[in-house]
């Protein structure tokens, strides 16, 4: 290695920069790479590029170091000896592909091909093509850690709002409200943009329990009870609409359901949160009030939203409301909803959704319960969007199976045996929750694959191990999961080293290889894809390159108020406070309070035992999930997992600095470094995900790589009592728990026993399977929906229970009972409910569109001459 | 002639260890070498009432350097055309007089397994980039734009501007080493 004096000349003849981008998060900061005669010399941020003007954060610097690190998966796989024995023969790629193509044909004709599931990693891979592999195989049961990020919270924006307004016009906004978010650890670019902006006078409201980066920031900072933001929003809510604070011209003219929702959250007061939220009444209504009398203002999406477990989505539907009453939708300054683009192909339209028929749609795992992020929801928001745009949001991500429900699937047979697993791009047992209970169902499944950067636990369990390419190993794309009309491309810096494929290359080859048309995969890598995605924009480019090298990115004009057109992506095409979606597949259409997991005002005597409150889930720099472990240039930062606790707290438990603890819930205990840390309330425990040691090795083959010692999902729940009925997320926050110093003989890694069994429901008091997964208890039913119409419905009509209407489904017209005539929901022209005909007001007779004939109003007799004015 | 210096913007700091990191990456200095530290003295306060800054620290490249002065073998100099302090290697006889001579702990001489092997080590505001009319690498990375690099010599630069603008402090100034490197201090949070 060279120390100091360099002996890389990255400016010397034949030395090639190619823009290629940072794969270590989703922000896809630019990164230009040095390349000479096939190896990356060297990697520095990309000046010019929009994201991040050259800055890359410790992760970002490490790419080198990551790309031909010692413990990469390097070469194709195959299981030798036991599974998690660690035995393997090494194979060429083309091989694996057909043994897996076998394996998963003789599934799909044993079992059906619902029997084989994926599961997908975050943002870095072209899931579009899983979605491809997995609609043509013909199984719906395709799913990502996504109901834990963000993907609830998109669909619940969207089922009241008609897309999510995702994207903050921060340059005119005067207040933004971090919520759950910190982007000083996770989102640096963004990090910068706000505190520039909040030197020119933004205001900016913090809401997290620890006293994070960003919130040492902040102009207010609101320390809330780990996972009672759906109390904070409501009583948020019920401040804005009770004083009387929301544009009420906004809320007359474009929201529907507002006096039922001023009715409905009349009980959510301040004085009502406070005791859950351990803010003061007062510190809520300034939160409120500093929200909306400062608009244009922003609220914006943090993971939190998505991980409190039974009542997340009641707060994501409050949130949406607070957006819309106060005028902040699509406004300048506001929260923009971009919608579909209109410029570049959507993944959506490349994913062959058309190809799953309902038959397989229906037997998607989760779908009965989770019914808003899976094909019924799904469904019905997919339809509006494609009846107001032609285009939908992206299915891969938003329409998905339910994964721990797959897990339990795997272990239970319940609703039916799931055989396969293909793992791309995720450790499930560090990212899911309740581990043991992941783990167990990883080593059970008949046949396991995994394509991984790395050696992980579930690659490990697996039957094949597929070698994954990273960033500078392929062409990148970002387009905000397929949802935004942006689009953000980077290069190839150099072919992928030794044996590695790409996760395109992967679902391209399979595809081929289980029979499918080679002619639905007319793109052989990626750049071909990329360039057949970016063709309808029009550049003058002939390819992909030469699209990154010239232009990069493509950011269509900004458009406010898009609904001003067309309405709102609704089926009313207004706002819904009382969401028609949400009331169709049997969720509450208002914001409605649920008690969270576990706490002590609702479960006393797991409090008993249990005194203190969890919060986990939230990002810490160097670590990405549970990413970046095996890169000693930023491990050192980090080398041993730490919890936080209050001074006060680890004094009365005689816990110094630094020692070992266990940590304990319901679930299950692991063990954690103690921090001191004064910013937290006394009974806060903040607790640091993603823990494993890949270092260790398969020390222990119940625990390789240590993957249970102080992984904190040991810790989360996945009860079906402890998901949120409306986006099918666990509970990762605001779980009760208990701390106690380790003995001597278990301070450390790999001390002691770490105890494998698992239960279903986990927080059961003994391991095994206590209830079949379709009969746990849920945190509250589904409402029965069937309206009956009020109206008699005319002959020849048909009654539409979505909507609540009869209609015409021939000609798309729909009855109104009040007249008695048809109407055309686009035009509002009436027409004749007998004949058809349309109603011309300044002539006041009938004109059928057809022909141009016109007739008498009364007599419906046709007028001849005379009837043309 | 110019005199290059630095300033540390704490009230954009927020301590994520990036220039640490990219320094290492970009220099390939091996890992118990750090030339610039980010260092926090932790939450301060007690819940609610809380606050916590980030100090990023670095060679300072003082107009006085102590360790050029003390320098047996003049390896440890001062560019006169730029103001940096930096190391010429192969003079270097890894004494570690300069080591100590340094009151702000910023020359590292880990790795160096005798004194006949190896040299002292430390930031030179990476010339290399600097002499091509870049940013030294831990300013280029700098998501937050924490830190802000420039000739302190020319009134018309960002770094002059800033320093002339808003208040100041630098570390250790009894000392009478006169560094290069400035802070703008973050009040606890609030502005």
């Amino acid at each position: 290695m060279a120390y100091y004096d360099k002996d890389v000349d990255i400016h010397a003849d034949g030395v090639e920069v190619k823009k290629s981008c940072c794969y270590f998060c989703h922000q896809n900061c630019g990164v230009l790479a040095y390349v000479k005669d096939g190896k990356v010399l060297k990697i520095e941020g990309d000046p010019d590029h929009p994201t991040n003007s050259g800055g890359l954060c410790c992760r970002g610097n490490i790419a080198l170091q990551h790309l031909d690190h010692p413990a990469r998966n390097n070469h194709p796989l195959k299981r030798a000896g036991e599974k998690g024995e660690g035995k393997w023969d090494r194979i060429s790629w083309d091989q694996a592909i057909s043994e897996i193509a076998a394996k998963l044909c003789q599934i799909r004709d044993e079992s059906g091909a619902e029997a084989v599931a994926t599961a997908g990693g975050t943002l870095r891979t072209e899931d579009w093509a899983r979605r491809r592999f997995m609609n043509m195989f013909g199984s719906p049961n395709s799913f990502h850690n996504a109901l834990l990020c963000w993907i609830p919270t998109f669909m619940v924006e969207t089922a009241v709002s008609g897309w999510s307004p995702f994207e903050t016009d921060l340059g005119d906004s005067r207040c933004i409200i971090l919520w759950g978010m910190n982007p000083g650890a996770s989102s640096l670019p963004g990090m910068r943009g706000y505190t520039d902006l909040q030197m020119a006078g933004l205001k900016i409201v913090v809401v997290d329990p620890r006293y994070s980066e960003t919130a040492s920031k902040a102009d207010l900072w609101l320390p809330l009870k780990p996972g009672s933001d759906t109390e904070l929003s409501l009583a948020m809510l019920n401040t804005i609409i009770y004083e009387g604070l929301y544009n009420a011209e906004f809320v007359q003219n474009w929201c529907e359901g507002f006096e039922e929702l001023t009715a409905h959250i009349a009980e959510y007061t301040p004085e009502w949160a406070a005791p859950r939220t351990w803010l003061d009444a007062e510190q809520i209504r300034t939160a409120a009030r500093m929200y909306a009398k400062n608009t244009p203002s922003n609220i914006q999406w943090g993971c939190t939203a998505d991980q409190l477990g039974p009542n997340s989505g009641a707060g994501m539907h409050a949130r949406a409301c607070m957006r819309a009453i106060c005028g902040n939708l699509d406004c300048p300054g506001g929260d923009l909803m971009p919608g579909p683009s209109m410029g570049y192909y959507c993944d959506e339209e490349i994913e062959a959704n058309d190809w799953l028929d309902e038959g397989q749609r229906a037997k998607q795992i989760g779908s009965d319960r989770y019914r808003l992020t899976s094909w019924p929801g799904y469904g019905i928001i997919a339809g509006i969007a494609k009846e107001k745009w032609g285009k939908a949001p992206t299915a891969e991500w938003m329409c998905e199976a339910h994964g721990p429900s797959v897990f339990k699937a795997i272990l239970t047979g319940d609703p039916y045996q799931v055989r396969a697993l293909i793992v791309n791009a995720t450790n499930p047992v560090n990212s899911y929750g309740d581990s043991k209970m992941t783990l167990a169902a990883l080593r059970q499944v008949e046949f396991l694959v995994t394509c991984d950067y790395w050696m992980t636990p579930a690659a490990l369990y697996s039957d094949y191990v597929m070698p994954i390419a990273g960033a500078l190993e392929r062409p990148t794309i970002h387009t905000n999961y397929g949802v935004t009309d942006s689009i953000l491309c980077s290069q190839r810096a150099i072919q992928p080293m030794y044996e590695r494929h790409t996760d395109y290359s992967f679902w391209h080859d399979l595809a081929l290889a289980t029979g499918q048309d080679a002619d639905q995969w007319p793109w052989d890598d990626e750049e071909e894809a990329f360039f057949y995605i970016l063709s309808p924009l029009g550049y003058p480019v002939q390819t992909y390159d030469e699209f990154v090298e010239n232009y990069r990115f493509y950011y269509p004009p900004l458009h406010y108020y898009k609904y001003g057109d067309k309405g709102f992506c609704t089926r009313s095409g207004k706002v819904e406070l009382k969401s028609s979606v949400m009331e169709e597949i049997g969720l509450p259409s208002l914001p409605t309070f649920t008690p969270n997991a576990e706490n002590e005002i609702d479960n006393p005597e797991v409090a008993e035992e249990y005194p203190l409150v969890l919060t986990t889930g939230g990002g810490y720099m160097p670590f990405h999930h549970s990413e970046e472990f095996q890169i000693e240039s930023v491990r050192y930062l980090y080398p041993e997992p730490r919890f936080k606790m209050n001074a006060a707290t680890a004094e009365a438990y005689g816990i110094g600095e630094g020692d070992w603890c266990w940590i304990e819930t319901r679930r299950g205990r692991i063990k954690q470094r103690a921090e001191i840390d004064q910013s937290l309330h006394v009974d806060t425990v903040w607790c640091g995900r993603g823990w494993w040691y890949p270092e260790l090795g398969i020390n222990d083959r119940d625990d390789p790589f240590g993957c249970l010692d102080s992984n904190v999902n040991v810790l989360t729940s996945v009860d079906a009592e402890h998901c949120d009925p409306i986006g099918g997320s666990w509970a990762n926050r605001g779980l009760l728990c208990k701390v106690y110093r380790c003995r001597p003989t278990e301070a450390g890694i790999n001390m002691g026993r770490v105890d494998t069994a698992f239960s279903i429901p986990g927080s059961a008091p003994t391991p095994g399977i206590h209830v079949t997964p379709s009969e746990e208890p849920r945190a509250y039913d589904l409402i029965a929906y069937d309206p009956k119409p009020t109206f008699d419905v005319p002959e020849g009509l048909v009654w539409d229970k979505g909507r609540k209407v009869a209609w015409d489904p021939a000609s798309n017209l729909v009855y109104d009972p009040e007249s008695g005539w048809l109407y055309d929901p686009a035009t509002y022209v009436y027409y004749d409910v007998l004949t058809r005909y349309a109603y011309d007001p300044e002539a006041q007779n009938l004109v059928d569109m057809g022909t141009g004939k016109r007739y008498d109003m009364e007599t419906r007799a046709e007028i001849v001459g005379g009837g043309d004015r | 002639m110019a005199h290059y210096g630095m300033v540390m913007d704490q009230r954009r700091c927020i301590g994520c260890q990036s220039c640490t990191v990219a320094c290492r990456a970009w220099n390939d200095l091996p890992l118990d070498i750090i030339y610039n530290p980010v260092v926090t003295e932790g939450v301060q306060g007690a819940y609610p009432n809380v606050h916590e800054t980030w100090t990023p620290l670095i060679c300072m490249h003082c107009v006085n350097a102590p360790c050029v002065a003390c320098c047996p073998t003049g390896a440890s100099q001062k560019d006169p055309d730029t103001g940096i302090v930096f190391v010429d290697s192969a003079k270097c006889m890894g004494c570690k007089v300069c080591v100590n001579a340094c009151p702000y702990g910023a020359r590292d001489t880990s790795g160096m397994v005798s004194h006949l092997e190896g040299y002292v080590r430390k930031c030179n505001f990476c010339r290399d980039r600097v002499a091509r009319g870049e940013q030294p690498y831990c300013v280029a990375t700098c998501h937050q734009r924490a830190r802000i690099f420039g000739d302190l010599d020319d009134p018309g630069s960002d770094i002059s501007k800033l320093v002339g603008s808003v208040g100041t402090y630098r570390l250790l100034e009894e000392y009478g080493t006169e560094p290069s490197v400035y802070y703008i201090p973050d009040l606890g949070g609030k502005r």
